[in-house]
């Protein structure tokens, strides 16, 4: 790796703003119930972040990562009910299952262009999501409930909301290394180069289907992983992770945090976990206000919230474009 | 002969009649697609609130025909309302923004209903009951009603875009919304009357359906799905590819629940989309280079 190539990748915002999330848990107010609430912030800022690949970078809307998502949980979930309590069992069961899935997904997906790419996305999620919604072996419509904790490595079991949000505190820093490097790299830029001008990429040599299916696989692997993570938090893994209004959620988080900025949907899946929670602890129309936030945002911030620092007049944020 | 008068002949009218109301439905999203390149995430909610509007006009004066009339205006102007304020900035802008900006609507008109109208399932009584022989079985009056009323609807849609001057410049701006500028048409009003037009004929689809199913907040939810399936099949932004489809799905839908459960049904309907998609992603009578 180049020295240049190193100091984007390890960006010092990045690393200050990881460091600074290790001792969040330090904070005197860090109660339980804020430490879980910080999980579900990062989680879902990495798989708004997995999206961003695709939606920022490739100009691909996928309509159905909730589906990528829900089988990483239920992979997890179905180990764990089963006593195999090996976190790594159940990263590779669900990165198996997830990347078999995603495979065929993207393979059909990627032969098409623009709105057909959201719907085909959108209807194989729904046959996933229709699927583990009747079938008894995985619990229909309650899904599997009240599963183990996993083990890291031995006895030490990831139980407790600390150890979760550590947990989810290395995925994220992995996971943005990973999309980083990937971004940087050729085959980022032929990935912008396709969001850019398709036909122009084609002519140019590359193979711009496979080139998709690879980010597609990717995207999907990370947003899988993450969905790994969630029966180790919650205990359990239900069909309406997978509904695709929670992939339309994906979507919003990556909107609101400002698209191709990969550290933007982040922030964006972190926002919107917290508006959500601060929302509907006062009132219990939060959906009103995230509807309204997201007509906001494409209204008047297309580039999400850290577009903010453009109107700031400060330097823009780096992004792909 | 007695299993298909006993069961393939009502299954098939079922199929027919959920068929022609959900053709109401497409359409008005494969025009709003032509028009505006977007896929209104926010369209099942338009039908949801038809039949809420309904309910509360039922509530005032007791009668589903006032009903009728009443709810699809005033659905229809919340359309209009909604275009003029959050759609028409967007014009200029990548039909994607267009896209999540309705997936907002849908989420505020959703939670909406159910701040107003609570989340518990509600029926509206059909405006007439009994049933009517016919070909050597009964057929309930209303679903009758309901065929009628959606097959005259879509006749005079056909009409309206054929032989009317608002139909045959909407239909232009279909085709080349600048050009139709060029020539001096107001093609916002075009945008706007149309989104209206559609909303309203959603909310009309909404309440006609609702004596059969039951009205909820989420009831959106599926039918959209539905909707867009039907709209895909048709051929993106084709009005009678649409309604052809529609016909289709819902006699499909009805005559697969004689063999499976509506589970593997909807997997089925789901499949087919995706071969369809795949092998024909223009549909039956797509036109070519449709925001491909």
């Amino acid at each position: 790796m180049s020295r240049a190539v190193y100091a984007r990748v390890f960006s010092r915002w990045a690393v200050i703003v990881w460091l600074l999330l290790m001792l969040l848990p330090a904070l005197p107010f860090m109660s339980k119930f804020y430490l879980l609430l910080a999980f579900d912030a990062l989680l879902f800022g990495t798989i708004a972040m997995s999206l961003d690949l695709l939606m920022g970078y490739t100009g691909l809307v996928s309509f159905g990562h909730a589906a990528f998502f829900g089988l990483g949980a239920y992979a997890s979930a179905a180990l764990l009910e089963r006593g195999i309590v090996s976190l790594w069992a159940c990263l590779l069961l669900a990165v198996l299952v997830v990347g078999l899935y995603a495979l065929v997904v993207s393979f059909f997906a990627t032969a098409r262009r623009g709105i057909y790419f959201a719907l085909l996305t959108l209807i194989f999620a729904e046959v996933v999501y229709t699927f583990f919604r009747y079938t008894q072996t995985f619990g229909g419509s309650d899904g599997i409930q009240g599963v183990a904790a996993p083990r890291l490595v031995g006895d030490v079991a990831i139980d407790s909301p600390l150890r979760n949000y550590y947990l989810v505190l290395v995925y994220l820093g992995l996971a943005y290394l990973a999309c980083r490097v990937l971004v940087t790299s050729h085959f980022g830029r032929v990935l912008v180069a396709i969001r850019e001008n398709e036909d122009r990429a084609r002519f140019l040599g590359y193979n711009v289907q496979r080139y998709k299916m690879a980010v597609c696989m990717i995207s999907a692997l990370l947003t899988g992983l993450g969905g790994a993570l969630y029966p180790g938090r919650s205990a359990f893994a239900t069909p309406d992770l997978m509904l695709w209004t929670v992939s339309g959620e994906f979507i919003i988080m990556v909107m609101i945090g400002g698209l191709g900025t990969l550290a933007g949907p982040v922030v964006g899946g972190a926002f919107f976990v917290l508006l959500q929670e601060k929302v509907s602890s006062y009132v219990d129309w939060y959906f009103i206000v995230i509807g309204l936030v997201l007509i906001f945002i494409v209204l008047f911030m297309p580039r999400g919230l850290l577009g903010i620092r453009d109107l700031l007049g400060g330097r823009r944020w780096r992004t792909t474009a | 002969m007695d299993y298909v008068v006993a069961v393939l002949l009502p299954q098939l009218l079922h199929g027919l009649v959920f068929g022609a109301a959900l053709g109401l439905l497409a359409l008005g999203l494969t025009v709003i697609f032509g028009l505006l390149g977007v896929m209104n995430f926010a369209h099942g909610e338009l039908y949801m609130l038809g039949a809420y509007a309904g309910i509360a006009v039922i509530g005032m004066t007791h009668s589903f025909w006032a009903a009728l009339v009443v709810a699809p205006l005033a659905v229809g102007a919340i359309g209009a309302l909604t275009e003029v304020t959050t759609l028409r900035p967007l014009y200029r802008r990548e039909p994607l923004y267009g896209l999540i900006l309705t997936f907002g609507l849908a989420l505020v008109f959703r939670e909406g209903a159910r701040q107003i109208w609570g989340g518990d399932m509600r029926r509206i009584m059909p405006p007439f009951t009994g049933s009517t022989p016919l070909l050597g079985m009964t057929y309930p009056n209303y679903r009758l009603f309901l065929l009628v009323a959606s097959s005259v609807l879509l006749l005079a849609i056909w009409l309206f875009f054929t032989r009317t001057r608002a139909g045959v410049l909407v239909r232009a701006a279909v085709q080349d919304a600048e050009m139709l500028d060029g020539l001096g048409v107001n093609v916002p009003r075009v945008f706007t009357l149309t989104f209206a037009g559609s909303a309203a004929l959603a909310a009309l689809a909404g309440l006609l359906l609702a004596p059969i199913f039951t009205v909820y907040p989420q009831m959106g939810v599926e039918m959209i799905l539905l909707a867009f399936i039907v709209v895909i099949l048709g051929g993106m932004g084709s009005m009678g590819g649409s309604v052809v489809a529609a016909v289709v799905i819902g006699l499909a839908q009805s005559l697969l629940t004689l063999w499976m459960n509506p589970q593997r049904v909807a997997i089925a309907i789901f499949t087919i989309m995706i071969v369809i998609l795949i092998v024909r992603p223009r549909g039956f009578f797509g036109r070519e280079g449709v925001l491909e």
